[in-house]
């Protein structure tokens, strides 16, 4: 074999001396430094404060190139600084840096960049190609206004939050809601997640899958973090979290709590506030949006009612006037039916008694017809027998001495014969109708 | 009508549209009107009431709620925190 022949003749290199040669050979060749675009596979700190670094370029998720990389404690941390103050994210795995960086060759720990800079905004540019990526995925499945077509609910009352327990925002949120100044009561329940680092997104993630369960028990979702740092927010920027807010099926709030441009949650959010304590702002605004609706009905109740009354009582008012008039008017009518009736009896008073006059004087001519010398008058005599008066004729015999007495005078005369019989009867009959003219 | 206790505030909101509606109608009967106007006050209490109470509605959660965090903690430890 050739290589047996060439180590027996001692031309041999040693290890050292070979990657002596190869690290003159790229200082030769790779003299300068050089900006390359890669992604970070793998980042990180040792004790003594350098970063190490594994960058890769990679084609339809394969890796195409692949090479270590290290960043000294006396740059890193002003590279790092600058850059997490740019891009308001730390270098994290997966991320996209545009590096200035020497090709070093150590002959122990063999090649690798000695990153030099970083300039953040590449990284900038392809966060927001990434985001748009996003955006332009979940526009195109036609969920990005899923949730902002939900209806907000008429009383947001009963609120399901996903947050870390321990944020500050999660604190300011309730002391928020608790200290509103209307005395509402709100229910919160808190499902929590780690809203940060590399866990955070599948954490939410199931925070709002236990949510979903229960969703009849809520009327609003809010997502809030804050307080502490304001950076890696990344998570609010993955497809799958900000597809799983967009197709939740309660409204959801967001208060990330940043004040640079909107995360693809806070895009597909229902509403998007900035802090939590905003969030609890919104929802107190509409619990009271709801009361004052409620007020509103009622003013125009009371308003209704108090007109109601005030036409009743005028009504009653009015009614009372009338009712006070009543006696005049009833004593008027009595004394002109007194008046009419006294008329009345005087009237009938004066024919009962004009009757009455009328029937006395006939009676008094009657009674005047009656009178024996008026009858004797009309030619009429009175016989007389020893004093007695003869009604018979058949009592007297002849001889009998009577007495007639005359209107005027008397006679004395001798009965020469008696005639009996009907005639006197008849006559004596007859005297009757005529003693009594007017007497009917 | 409904009881307070079933009445949910879009309900209340409805019914209270509705006889706001009727008795500023004018054609409204006066012992109608008196009744309506007590089932709208009713209404409103109801309303600012549960507002500002929500007793029932914590109970109900929290009861509801006795199960959820166990099995949240089960599943956590399940996925190998």
């Amino acid at each position: 074999m050739p290589m047996e022949d060439i180590s027996s003749e001692k031309k041999a290199l040693s290890l050292s001396q070979l990657n002596g040669l190869i690290k003159a050979a790229i200082t030769d060749t790779l003299p300068d430094m050089y900006w390359v675009t890669a992604e970070i596979a793998e980042i990180k700190l040792n004790q003594k404060g350098h970063c190490y670094l594994e960058l890769v370029e990679k084609e339809d998720d394969t890796t195409i190139a692949q090479i270590k990389a290290t960043i000294w404690a006396y740059e890193y941390r002003a590279i790092s600084s600058k850059f997490q103050k740019a891009t308001n994210e730390p270098l994290a795995r997966g991320m996209k840096i545009l590096l200035l960086a020497a090709v070093t060759f150590h002959e122990v720990y063999g090649l690798s960049l000695n990153i030099r800079n970083i300039d953040p905004t590449y990284t900038i540019g392809e966060m927001a190609r990434k985001k748009r990526e996003v955006i332009d995925r979940l526009r195109k499945e036609g969920v990005i206004d899923k949730n902002k077509l939900l209806e907000l609910p008429l009383v947001p009352q009963r609120i399901a939050v996903i947050s870390s327990p321990t944020a500050a925002g999660y604190g300011d949120f309730i002391n928020h809601l608790d200290a509103n100044p209307y005395g509402y009561r709100f229910v919160c329940v808190l499902f929590p997640a780690l809203m940060q680092g590399n866990e955070a997104e599948t954490s939410v993630i199931r925070a709002l899958d236990q949510m979903r369960k229960k969703r009849s028990d809520f009327d609003l979702a809010v997502i809030i973090r804050g307080g502490g740092s304001t950076v890696d927010l990344s998570c609010f920027d993955s497809y799958a979290l900000a597809a799983a807010v967009a197709a939740f099926p309660l409204p959801v709030i967001s208060g990330i709590g940043h004040e640079k441009d909107d995360t693809v949650v806070d895009i597909v959010s229902h509403t998007r506030m900035k802090t939590p304590t905003a969030v609890a702002e919104f929802i107190i605004s509409g619990v009271r949006a709801f009361e004052e609706t409620i007020m509103g009905l009622e003013a125009r109740t009371v308003n209704r009612a108090e007109d109601f009354l005030k036409d009743e009582k005028q009504r009653l008012n009015s009614l009372a006037q009338q009712l006070a008039l009543v006696p005049y008017r009833l004593k008027s009518v009595h004394l002109n039916r007194l008046l009419l009736l006294q008329k009345d009896i005087r009237g009938h008073l004066r024919q009962i008694f004009h009757a009455r006059k009328n029937r006395i004087e006939n009676l008094q001519q009657a009674v005047r017809h009656l009178d024996p010398e008026q009858v004797l008058r009309r030619g009429y005599s009175i016989t007389r027998h020893k004093g007695k008066v003869v009604k018979d004729a058949t009592s007297l015999t002849s001889g009998m001495m009577i007495e007639s007495t005359l209107h005027k005078g008397t006679v004395a005369s001798v009965v020469q014969s008696e005639k009996a019989g009907k005639e006197g009867k008849d006559h004596g009959k007859k005297q009757g109708p005529d003693l009594l003219p007017g007497l009917e | 009508m409904a009881k307070s206790r079933d009445l949910t505030y879009s309900q209340a909101l409805n019914e209270l549209e509705k006889i706001v509606a009727e008795i500023e109608s004018e054609e409204v009967d006066v012992d109608v009107l008196a009744e309506k106007i007590k089932r709208a006050s009713f209404l409103i209490r109801f309303c600012k009431g549960k507002l500002r109470t929500a007793e029932d509605e914590v109970k109900k959660v929290l009861s509801e709620m006795e199960e959820g965090p166990v099995e949240e903690a089960a599943g956590e430890e399940g996925d190998g925190y």
